[in-house]
């Protein structure tokens, strides 16, 4: 009869190595992520516990307001199943270019860089994976955050002054906060939200989780706050929220108030996007980039004014 | 994963990854010390998951090429009829007998289970503490020993309901050491400016304060009263502001 062995035991007395080099190249691709960031000063996260509030629309103009304030840009939509990017600003149709030292992204308006998940598909296809697994969501997390390990790991960004993400809609234990996690040296994230009380309930709720794992939460953009008529200009409230109230317990800055503007977002959905500064909703969008850039240099700014 | 040979007491080593058949893979292990040799075989969920890590096991021989994973897993055209596992675990677990469909009819609500009624906006509404009518319900308010007046009571209800009853608590609560009896939005606004722990303001530290952008000004009242706390000051003077300013020059 064989002898009991106590595994536990066994184990004490082994050292691991990792001859199958599985750890070895785990670590290899998170030195690949932090070389290929290393030339971004600054990284932000444009995220919402809730899908449909802007995000997208509002990460586009922001990276716009940076770019017109002569700064170098890059945009990443990691809305893997959702990418719409590239057909606001008019790239719809165009695709990275691989080379042997990565992936080079279209340029778009105002010289900003973009890549997105949209440039993988032809036109209508939604986002399908092949193999065993392909409807296994345990295997479909673990492979679209992969997914977006490449994005950051293999796009050519050069030098830029700020990378702006645009993350999936979802609040607690979702993607968005874990992506966060893996971008290197994270300046923040920016949370978008409209006055409504729904929205409200689900985005201070996405804002707890981002800090429980340590996410800096810089400040909320409301979105959509009132309607501006394309005809009389008259501007009328959509909701009836209070998302200053919110910030407030939050403990969050209210970084301003974006009106659902129809001119401006029939722009974005031509694909050719407005540009001009002296617009009064794209006036709004640069405040709040001027915003963010005093909350990237508080330190500097208390050092400077107090 | 590791293996462990137990007639040796040792970490088998990894050999070497060969592929018996598509979409499997056959892992060889050797023992070091007494030449033991096995093989795990994966099923191709297995394969795939490993796969998704972004890793090969035993190593690269060849650089990865961007994007490799993206380009080499989206599908270029949609699969007709089930799934490749599924119809691996067909194979293997029904011998490729039809699985019974799974009943679809919901199932009927026990007895003494209030039944649904299927709209997903009624529980929404109730959630909100809404009536039908769309108007909040009162019940959700807390009782006050306070007179709000008709104002300040409006510019509370307009609140968002998680955040009412704390913005009703901590108003109460300022009004109640300030000895006010009347809630007005005079003292809504007033409320805000308290300092919860205790600690006034010279007016000339707030007029220093006032030079920081308002959207960030209460971001900054804070850190000067967190630095005071630290010092054990009670109240933030020029003194206390001028060491604010040295400290975040230390970041320069």
């Amino acid at each position: 009869m064989a002898v009991e062995k106590d595994l536990k035991a066994i184990l004490r007395n082994l050292k691991y190595s990792d001859d199958a080099k599985v750890l070895a190249q785990i670590s290899e691709n998170t030195k690949l992520v932090h070389a290929r960031m290393a030339g971004i000063t600054h990284k932000l996260v444009v995220m919402s516990g809730k899908g449909g509030v802007g995000k997208s629309m509002t990460t586009v103009n922001l990276a716009l307001a940076f770019a017109r304030q002569g700064a170098k840009v890059g945009l990443l939509d990691v809305d893997l199943n959702g990418p719409c990017v590239p057909r606001m600003l008019g790239l719809h149709g165009q695709s990275l270019t691989m080379t042997p030292e990565g992936a080079i992204p279209p340029v778009g308006p105002l010289g900003m860089k973009v890549a997105s998940m949209d440039f993988f598909l032809d036109d209508a296809s939604p986002v399908r994976w092949k193999g065993p697994m392909d409807v296994s969501p345990v295997w479909l997390g673990l492979m679209e955050m992969n997914v977006i390990r490449e994005f950051l790991a293999d796009v050519v960004w050069g030098e830029l002054d700020y990378l702006l993400v645009d993350l999936p809609p979802g609040a607690a234990a979702d993607k968005p906060p874990v992506i966060a996690g893996f971008i290197p040296d994270l300046a923040g994230a920016i949370v978008v939200t409209t006055p409504s009380e729904v929205a409200s309930d689900v985005v201070q709720k996405s804002v707890t989780y981002a800090r429980d794992i340590g996410i800096k939460v810089m400040g909320m953009v409301e979105n959509m706050s009132e309607y501006r008529c394309p005809s009389c200009g008259e501007v009328n409230e959509l909701f009836e929220g209070n998302t200053e109230a919110m910030c407030e317990i939050l403990d969050l800055p209210l970084l301003g108030r974006i009106p659902f503007d129809r001119k401006l977002a029939r722009t974005f959905d031509k694909g050719e996007p407005l540009l001009d500064e002296t617009y009064p909703t794209i006036q709004r969008y640069q405040e709040i980039a001027g915003r963010i850039r005093t909350l990237i240099d508080y330190k500097k700014v208390l050092a400077d004014k107090l | 994963m590791k293996f462990v040979c137990l007639n040796c007491e040792t970490y088998m080593n990894f050999e070497k990854v060969e592929k018996p058949g598509e979409g499997t893979l056959g892992v060889f292990f050797g023992c070091p010390s007494c030449n033991a040799k096995f093989s795990m075989v994966t099923n191709p969920g297995e394969t795939q998951m490993v796969s998704s890590l972004g890793v090969k096991l035993g190593g690269r021989t060849v650089e990865a090429e961007p994007f490799e994973m993206t380009r080499g897993t989206l599908k270029d055209e949609a699969l007709t009829g089930p799934s490749q596992m599924a119809a691996y675990l067909n194979e293997k677990i029904q011998g490729g007998q039809p699985a019974v469909a799974a009943a679809t009819a919901p199932p009927a609500a026990k007895p003494g289970e209030k039944s649904s009624s299927g709209c997903p906006f009624s529980a929404m509404v109730a959630e909100m503490g809404l009536t039908s009518s769309g108007k909040p319900d009162n019940a959700g308010a807390a009782l006050s020993e306070f007179a709000w007046s008709p104002d300040a009571k409006e510019k509370l209800d307009r609140l968002p309901s998680f955040v009412k009853p704390m913005v009703q608590s901590s108003v109460e609560a300022y009004a109640r050491k300030q000895g006010y009896k009347t809630i007005t939005l005079q003292v809504m606004d007033d409320s805000k400016n308290d300092s919860s722990n205790g600690t006034s303001w010279t007016p000339e530290a707030e007029k220093r304060l006032e030079n920081i952008p308002d959207f960030i000004r209460p971001m900054a009242r804070k850190e000067v009263e967190r630095v005071a706390k630290e010092r054990g000051m009670a109240t933030i003077t020029a003194q206390v502001m001028d060491d604010v300013k040295e400290k975040f020059l230390k970041f320069m």
